[in-house]
C-alpha cells in the first residue's frame, strides 16, 4: 500500500514523475538532513548548511555528493528508483514498521492479528509523539538557556504533557544506564554495587505493572563481563553521576 | 553513529536489543521536530527508545479493547484511531489519525464517536 499522505510537503504528491535515472528527494523546510535536490527548477534550493545524510538500504547505494553542500544539483550519478525515494523519506520519519510490530504483538493475545493499516498508523503516532514531547523539552531547554536536550528534559516533558504512569519505568532505566556509564568510567565496584542496592531499595516501581515487562526489567544483574566498549557518547553530554542526591535533586524539579 | 548494537549487549547481558528501537532513528526524528532542535544528549534517544515502547503498548492495548468491542481478531487502523479519539493524553494524534482516515479511504465516513 501506498503511502500518500505526507504531513511535511503535500506539494510533492502533484509532482511529475520523474525518469528511472534521476533521484528525486522531497524537501522539507524543517528538515536540515537528509534531503538532497537535484531538480532546481522544481525544487527551492537548498541551504548551504544543509547537511546530507541519507539511508538507503537497497542495493543502489546512493551517493552522499558532498557538491550538494554548495547549493548545486545533483548529476544523475545518484540512480535509484522512485519508490527508493519514497521509501527513504518514509524510513527518515518513522520507525522501523517491523520493530513497531514486534512490540505491539507482545501486548496484544497470541491469536489476534494487526492489519498493515494499524501498524502503519501506530508508527505515524510514534513519530508524532516523538516531535511533540522533543518540543515540548527543546522548549524548557530554550527557557533554561541549555543548548542539549538530556535524558532529565525528555522525563519533564513526558510527565507535563499527562504520560506520568511512564515516568517511573523510565526513570529506572535511565539510572540502569547511566550505572552502565559509571562502569565505564571506572567507578569502583565496590561502589557500584553500593549505588545499585540503594536504587533498588528506594525505587518503588510495581513490577507487575503493565509498563514494566520488558527484558531490561527482569534482568537481574547489569554489569557486564565483557571487554569495555569504547564510548560512543560524548561524555561531557552525559549525566553520571549515580548517587542518591543527584535522584532528588532530579525528583524537585517533578 | 553510535552502535546501539554494543548498548544492547551490554544491557541485556547478550541478547539482542532491549533497544526495540533504533537510536539513530529516533534522534533523526527528534532533530526533524524543530529548528530549534540542536544539540540532543546521548541519553535522550534511550529514554525515548524506552519512552516509545510504553507508548506503543499503551496505544495498542486500547485499540486491541477496540477491535474486541467490534467483536474483530484483527485490529484494524479505525480501532487505532478510536483508541486515540476516547484517550485524553492521545488528543494530540487527533488529526494525524483522522487525516489518514480521510486520506486511505476518501468514501469512508468521519470516524464514529464512541462514548467515553
Amino acid at each position: 500500500m501506498k503511502r500518500e499522505r505526507d504531513n511535511i510537503d503535500d506539494d510533492d504528491d502533484q509532482r511529475p514523475p520523474v525518469g528511472p535515472n534521476r533521484t528525486t528527494f522531497r524537501i522539507s523546510p524543517e528538515s536540515t538532513c537528509s534531503n538532497i535536490n537535484n531538480d532546481s527548477n522544481h525544487n527551492p534550493p537548498i541551504p548551504p548548511t544543509t547537511t546530507i545524510n541519507i539511508n538507503n538500504n537497497n542495493n543502489n547505494v546512493v551517493s552522499a555528493n558532498a557538491n550538494a553542500n554548495k547549493g548545486t544539483s545533483i548529476s544523475n550519478s545518484s540512480n535509484n528508483s522512485n519508490n527508493n525515494n519514497h521509501n527513504n523519506k518514509e524510513q527518515d520519519r518513522f520507525l522501523p514498521i517491523a520493530n513497531v510490530g514486534r512490540i505491539m504483538k507482545k501486548v496484544i493475545p497470541g491469536n489476534g492479528k494487526i492489519s498493515k493499516d494499524a501498524k502503519e498508523t501506530v508508527q505515524e503516532c510514534v513519530s508524532e509523539f516523538i516531535s511533540f514531547v522533543t518540543g515540548e523539552a527543546s522548549d524548557k531547554c530554550q527557557r533554561e538557556k541549555r543548548k542539549t536536550i538530556n535524558g532529565d528534559d525528555i522525563l519533564w516533558a513526558i510527565m507535563t504533557l499527562g504520560f506520568e504512569d511512564y515516568v517511573n519505568p523510565l526513570k529506572l532505566y535511565l539510572t540502569k544506564y547511566r550505572e552502565i556509564e559509571g562502569e565505564k568510567l571506572n567507578v569502583p565496584k565496590q561502589q557500584r554495587v553500593e549505588q545499585r542496592l540503594q536504587h533498588e531499595q528506594s525505587s518503588s516501581v510495581p513490577y507487575n505493572s503493565v509498563y514494566s515487562t520488558t527484558n531490561m526489567m527482569s534482568q537481574p544483574s547489569f554489569v557486564s563481563n565483557d571487554p569495555p566498549f569504547p564510548l560512543p557518547f560524548s561524555q561531557n553530554s552525559i549525566q553520571t553521576t549515580t548517587t542518591l542526591p543527584q535522584q532528588d535533586h532530579v525528583d524537585e524539579h517533578w | 553513529m553510535r552502535q546501539a548494537s554494543a548498548y544492547s549487549k551490554m544491557l541485556s547481558g547478550g541478547r539482542s536489543g532491549p533497544h526495540a528501537l533504533p537510536l539513530a532513528r529516533i534522534k533523526k526524528i527528534m532533530k526533524n521536530s524543530s529548528e530549534d532542535v540542536k544539540m540532543i544528549s546521548g541519553e535522550a534517544p534511550i529514554v525515548f527508545s524506552k519512552a516509545c515502547e510504553l507508548f506503543i503498548e499503551e496505544l495498542t492495548k486500547r485499540a486491541w479493547a477496540m477491535t474486541l468491542q467490534g467483536k474483530r481478531r484483527t485490529m484494524q487502523r479505525e480501532d487505532v484511531a478510536s483508541a486515540v479519539i476516547t484517550t485524553d493524553i492521545f488528543d494530540f494524534l487527533i488529526n494525524l489519525v483522522s487525516d489518514s482516515a480521510h486520506d486511505h479511504c476518501p468514501a469512508q465516513e468521519s470516524l464514529p464517536v464512541l462514548e467515553p
